[in-house]
């Protein structure tokens, strides 16, 4: 309490001040991902609001350009030899960390081999390296990569944000006996790129210089302050009162209320994630044993067929996300147009009940006498499961559409709302019949067309399962390990697309849309901050934290903060102090006329 | 007394509303895929207090709502009244080890954080309105125990109770014939406000996440607004009628409690 | 005094005993949440099948439950909380770190609310029926059936005032360093929140209390006695009129700390509620046992306090 008390006194004695920094250096404040930063240990981090970070203070391999292709960044040309195993990168010469020692392919190379030899470093990156034999750099410019197996996509493997961060040796040399408990808080944090972390305080904010003499140009702010907020709408409310410059992230509503607002820049970005529902296919373990719960209908195609006649994705996306999203087709999504996949109009899955409850009618599912229909092999009625995030508004609002759509085919659905760990357990048990899902990717699909191979099914013991919804197809899998090594990009996408027309066939995983990522900037603090140019739809390419933060620019003007917007909130508002007060007035009315009767 | 007319006419309106309202709200108005209103809009004909996201009506949701809202509040105070009482009752009468062993369950339970462990619990049991029923329960029957133990012992000490048991009462006789009708309008007052108490704590864990999103109550209506961005969008008819709604019946359960604690006990109602 | 020091030595065991009962019951309830952490922390990270089993074995997933119920004993009895499955760092540190700005928050609120909640109570007490009782007892029954966070986010949208009242945290990051006054600030709204919701709590206690000594007898002689009707209430009826009150603070005090969940999200204050919140989504058990503990232990050392002060404060009681 003495602080509380100490903190008054302190009001008082002190007249207010306004929040002053020095006129001529100007700062960037964005709201930080929503997730949040687990650990500033980038051998470890799992969050997004890590990976942010990371991708601006540490350097890597490759850049991404805007349309997310492989650029350059510490290295400015990279090479397959001939026997396919050997990646060789030429490094930039010259650069240095942010204490003034120089880069060199031996950071690199020791970066990369301690995530490939030690467990603790492999936490959170093992599997980007699993198929290096060895990490060499013969001279500070050249690195040299050895794989096991070809592997097409080496030059993803360090890219900002998604990939491998490569960290200074000399500074991280002595922490690795101690990794598993290593913070890296000591500021400003030893590293490379557009900016330099300074401080940080969990759940409060990151902050950044900025580096000038960056490699892919300077930042045009002088630092950046990344700041937490738990409520989007308050993150919201922060931006029209002006101490926010920029949110990457809000949702539907909000943008639809903000796009109007002169002082407001918002934008849409192209989905870089799906959202849909995944039907068990008869959960079994790699040796083919069965296991859980789930119902032996929907190992039929038929059933999953006929579910995925019956949704009408285009209302999902006009009354879910208010028309801010494509329809899914594809398991890739839209953001990275090389591997993005459409089926022709035969092939189309189109909104169509008849045909549903033709197709089950003839595969003798009848209705039963409360318009459900029965299993004739096993007898059961056609109920399900349908488990959803309890924590995401989207999967409340889509799971009542598709009870009443399944409703109309003869398929009862029971919404069970579930956390996400709960969710995950069942999912590694089988104990499912529907799951909503949904997947973001970076550029280089290999991870999520990884987890529908047969090899993420889970041993018979029930661990090691990694599996997407325990899809397994052997010539899935014969096309997963051929895009592997397949280094011509356009020779790739054509077997890409090919496992997505498999994947889309089989709907197992039925893609329902893919959601626009929707961002809001302040017009009168910053510019430039969106990047890329907007496609036909008026859809900008997917943002990152390393473009648009290093693109961003003042106004030509600084003006100090402007106050815009708020107003009309605080009117209605004063709506909500008016029905408090009056709720507590006819109490007070009420309570006089009653002080008779006591006495 | 009006404190108790205006409370309990505001509780009997909206238990009225809530029971009658199968007769004039159907599936039509409640099911997103039938509903055909425009989405997310201010009061217009039709809609006096606008529309949710789906096209929905607020004043029905907020009608509907009350449903499921006061069944939980009034669910989990009973279990709470339930467990409390035979608690305290017991912990009253058997002043031996029983009594004592018991008052240290009651000690241990009021020292877990209510919040926390009410937020463990339906994680446990799985999400939805049976798990935060019990949930509440679980974490408000000390309060009950702790008060019914107290008129028990004060109870007991009254004469009548040793002439009952000069006559031959046995320990269940004296518990259930002599000491609960006495401690019985106490438990009453006390179960007005505990279940005062439940809606708000309803509320709160369906904000907190822990509800089931497709049900509609006042807390996942609440649930709803604030996570799909309606404080943003300046909803004013989304955010209020459910808090208000919420504001009002807590309210009216509390002045309820208090008048009848008044009319039972006027000099204990000071105390209120 | 020696009947003191033996009445203190039989609260101390019992509140020993109360805490590790609640350690058990703590650890019991959250070893049976569905969990799979390593899922939950790895979703849409590449990750390799090894690099799961790693992470198990790292986090001590596959150690059998009674190993796990030791280990957890073992390290609170060494005063450590375990190793946090999401941050991956020790649950103390975590703990630290928000330790701070929720002291601060509860601090003020409480703070604020006694003096407040005190003050009007014995006011509207002493003059009961009053227009100022009337008002005081509408305006803080009504405030006290709002939903703290539905109220939270209603001030938040009307009153985050740029430059003045910030929208959320606990300072204004892009200013160096860290300025009390600029804490202050940010502190407003979430106090002001949970000011308006608690206070009520303690002006119906010290209105009921006033009201009974108001009757008293030696109020009567104090008045014969010729003094002021303010004197009356300040010197004698209040200082009694405190006595049930206390009891009632402290014990309050010790649950303000896990209250203020909504409270902190709403606001973004880092402290420790938020932290139990985000540890539940996972579930992150050490996490949650080591804020747990916390919370246990602050409500029964707030209620060993309660009955010390009130056997310090009651001369009836320190008599014996």
């Amino acid at each position: 309490m003495w602080i509380g008390k100490a903190l008054l006194a302190g009001a008082l004695l002190t007249t207010a001040a306004a929040p002053t920094t020095p006129a001529q250096d100007t700062t960037l404040r964005v709201k930080m991902s929503g997730s949040g930063v687990d650990t500033l240990n980038p051998f470890l981090a799992f969050f997004n609001g890590a990976l942010d970070i990371f991708g601006t203070i540490y350097p890597s391999l490759n850049s991404l350009d805007e349309n997310g292709k492989p650029g350059p960044y510490l290295a400015t040309e990279w090479t397959q030899g001939p026997d396919q195993l050997t990646w060789t990168f030429k490094l930039r010469d010259g650069l240095k960390w942010s204490d003034g020692q120089p880069i060199t392919a031996e950071d690199a190379a020791w970066t990369l081999n301690l995530i490939r030899t030690d467990t603790v470093a492999g936490t959170a990156n093992g599997s980007l390296v699993g198929n290096f034999e060895n990490v060499a750099a013969p001279d500070p410019t050249t690195l040299v990569i050895k794989t096991k197996k070809p592997q097409a996509n080496v030059m993803y493997v360090s890219i900002p944000i998604s990939g491998i961060p490569i960290v200074p040796k000399h500074v991280w040399e002595p922490h690795v006996k101690g990794l598993k408990d290593y913070r890296n808080d000591a500021f400003p944090v030893v590293g490379y790129g557009p900016w330099t972390l300074t401080d940080y305080r969990p759940e409060q904010y990151a902050k950044f210089d900025a580096n000038k003499s960056f490699v892919l140009g300077a930042p045009a702010f002088d630092h950046l302050v990344q700041q937490s907020f738990k409520e989007s709408d308050a993150a919201v409310a922060a931006l029209r009162s002006g101490q926010l410059d920029y949110i990457n992230g809000i949702n539907p509503t909000q943008f639809t209320a903000l796009k109007g607002d002169a002082s407001l820049l918002a934008v849409q970005e192209v989905g870089n994630g799906w959202t849909g529902i995944e039907l068990n296919p008869g959960a079994k373990t790699r040796s083919g044993k069965p296991i859980g719960t789930g119902h032996p209908a929907l190992r039929e195609q038929v059933v999953r067929d006929a579910i995925a006649l019956a949704i009408d994705k285009p209302t999902l996306v006009t009354k879910v996300i208010n028309g801010l999203g494509r329809l899914g087709h594809g398991y890739l999504p839209p953001a990275w147009p090389q591997w993005s996949w459409k089926p022709t109009p035969e092939e189309e899955h189109t909104f169509d009940p008849a045909k549903a409850n033709q197709l089950l009618d003839a595969a003798g599912y009848a209705k039963g006498a409360d318009g459900v229909r029965v299993d004739p092999k096993s007898g059961k009625p056609l109920a399900f499961r349908l488990g959803t995030h309890s924590d995401d508004s989207a999967d409340a609002a889509i799971s009542t559409y598709l009870v009443g759509w399944l409703q109309a085919i003869g398929v009862k659905l029971t919404i069970q709302p579930l956390s996400m760990s709960a969710l995950n357990s069942d999912l590694a048990k089988g104990d499912w019949d529907i799951l909503m899902d949904g997947w973001t990717t970076g550029p280089d699909p290999t991870y999520l067309l990884g987890i529908q191979t047969c090899a993420t099914l889970p041993k018979d013991d029930g661990t090691g399962g990694n599996t997407e919804a325990y899809y397994c197809d052997k010539d899935y899998d014969a096309l997963f390990e051929r895009q592997l090594t397949t280094a011509d990009p356009a020779e790739r996408a054509k077997i890409v697309a090919d496992m997505q027309r498999k994947l889309y066939r089989a709907n197992v995983d039925q893609i329902l849309y893919y959601a626009n990522t929707l961002d809001v900037a302040r017009t009168d603090t910053v510019k430039g901050i969106v990047t890329g140019t907007p496609d036909a739809e008026g859809l900008h390419p997917a943002q990152t934290a390393f473009w648009s933060y290093l693109k961003a620019a003042p106004p030509a003007a600084t003006k100090a903060s402007g106050s815009g917007g708020g107003g009309g909130s605080a009117v209605w508002l004063g709506l909500g102090a008016l029905v408090i007060a009056a709720v507590g007035g006819t109490l007070v009315v009420r309570r006089r006329k009653t002080a008779g009767d006591r006495e | 007394m009006r404190s108790l007319l205006w409370g309990a006419g505001v509780l009997a309106a909206f238990a009225l509303l809530a029971l009658t309202a199968p007769l004039y709200i159907g599936d039509a108005d409640l099911n997103v895929v039938k509903v055909t209103g425009p989405q997310l809009s201010p009061p217009v004909a039709g809609y006096p207090l606008g529309t949710d996201q789906a096209g929905r009506s607020v004043l029905l949701l907020v009608i509907w709502g009350a449903r499921e809202s006061l069944a939980i509040g009034l669910i989990a105070t009973a279990l709470t009244v339930v467990l409390g009482s035979a608690v305290g009752l017991l912990a009253g009468h058997y002043q031996g080890a029983l009594g004592k062993a018991l008052m240290h369950v009651t000690d241990w339970f009021i020292a877990l954080p209510s919040l926390p462990l009410a937020i463990s619990l339906s994680a446990v049991l799985g999400q939805g309105a049976a798990s935060i029923t019990v949930a509440i329960a679980v974490t408000s029957w000390t309060a009950t125990a702790r008060l019914v133990r107290a008129q028990t012992l004060a109870v007991e000490a009254r004469p009548f109770i040793e002439r009952a048991r000069v006559l031959g009462a046995g320990n269940t006789q004296v518990m259930l014939r002599h000491v609960l009708p006495n401690v019985l309008p106490l438990i009453l007052v006390s179960s007005t406000l505990t279940v005062a108490s439940a809606i708000l704590s309803e509320a709160t864990l369906t904000f907190l996440g822990l509800g089931d999103p497709t049900s509609v109550t006042w807390g996942s209506m609440l649930q709803a607004a604030f996570s799909g961005g309606a404080v943003t969008a300046g909803a004013w008819w989304y955010l209020l009628p459910p808090g208000v709604a919420i504001l009002i019946v807590v309210l009216g359960f509390t002045l309820t409690g208090r008048a009848v604690e008044h009319l039972l006990d006027p000099r204990r109602a000071a105390h209120a | 005094m020696r009947g003191f020091g033996r009445h203190l030595a039989e609260k101390l065991a019992a509140a020993v005993v109360s805490f590790f009962v609640t350690l058990v019951i703590g650890f019991v309830i959250f070893s049976l949440m569905p969990a799979d952490p390593v899922r939950t922390l790895t979703r849409g990270r590449p990750t390799s099948e090894a690099q799961l089993a790693q992470l198990r074995l790292q986090l001590g997933l596959d150690d059998p439950l009674w190993q796990r119920f030791l280990s957890f004993v073992g390290d609170t009895l060494r005063g450590e909380l375990g190793y946090s499955w999401q941050f991956q760092q020790q649950v103390s540190t975590l703990v630290a770190e928000r330790l701070g700005p929720t002291l601060l928050l509860m601090g003020t609120s409480a703070a604020i609310s006694v003096a407040l909640g005190l003050w009007l109570g014995m006011r509207s007490g002493w003059k009961q029926g009053s227009v100022f009782d009337r008002i005081t007892s509408g305006a803080s029954l009504t405030l006290w059936s709002v939903p703290t966070f539905w109220l939270g986010m209603i001030l938040l949208v009307a009153f985050s005032i740029p430059g003045l009242l910030p929208a959320g945290g606990m300072s204004d990051p892009s200013l160096p360093g860290t300025d009390p006054l600029d804490v202050a600030r940010h502190l407003v709204l979430p106090c002001l929140t949970m000011v308006l919701v608690i206070f009520a709590q303690y002006v119906t206690v010290m209105r009921s209390s006033i009201i009974d000594e108001r009757g008293a007898a030696y109020l009567l002689t104090a008045r014969a006695k010729g003094l002021a009707d303010a004197d009356v209430r300040r010197r004698h009826a209040a200082p009694n009129a405190l006595l049930p009150s206390v009891t009632m603070i402290f014990m309050h005090l010790g649950t303000l700390v896990s209250g203020a969940i909504t409270v902190e999200a709403v606001y973004s204050w880092p402290g420790l509620g938020y932290l139990t919140y985000q540890a539940l989504k996972i579930p992150d058990l050490p996490l949650l046992q080591g804020t747990f503990i916390i919370f246990s232990a602050s409500v029964i050392i707030m209620n060993l306090l309660a009955d010390l002060a009130y056997r310090f404060l009651d001369p009836r009681v320190r008599a014996q």
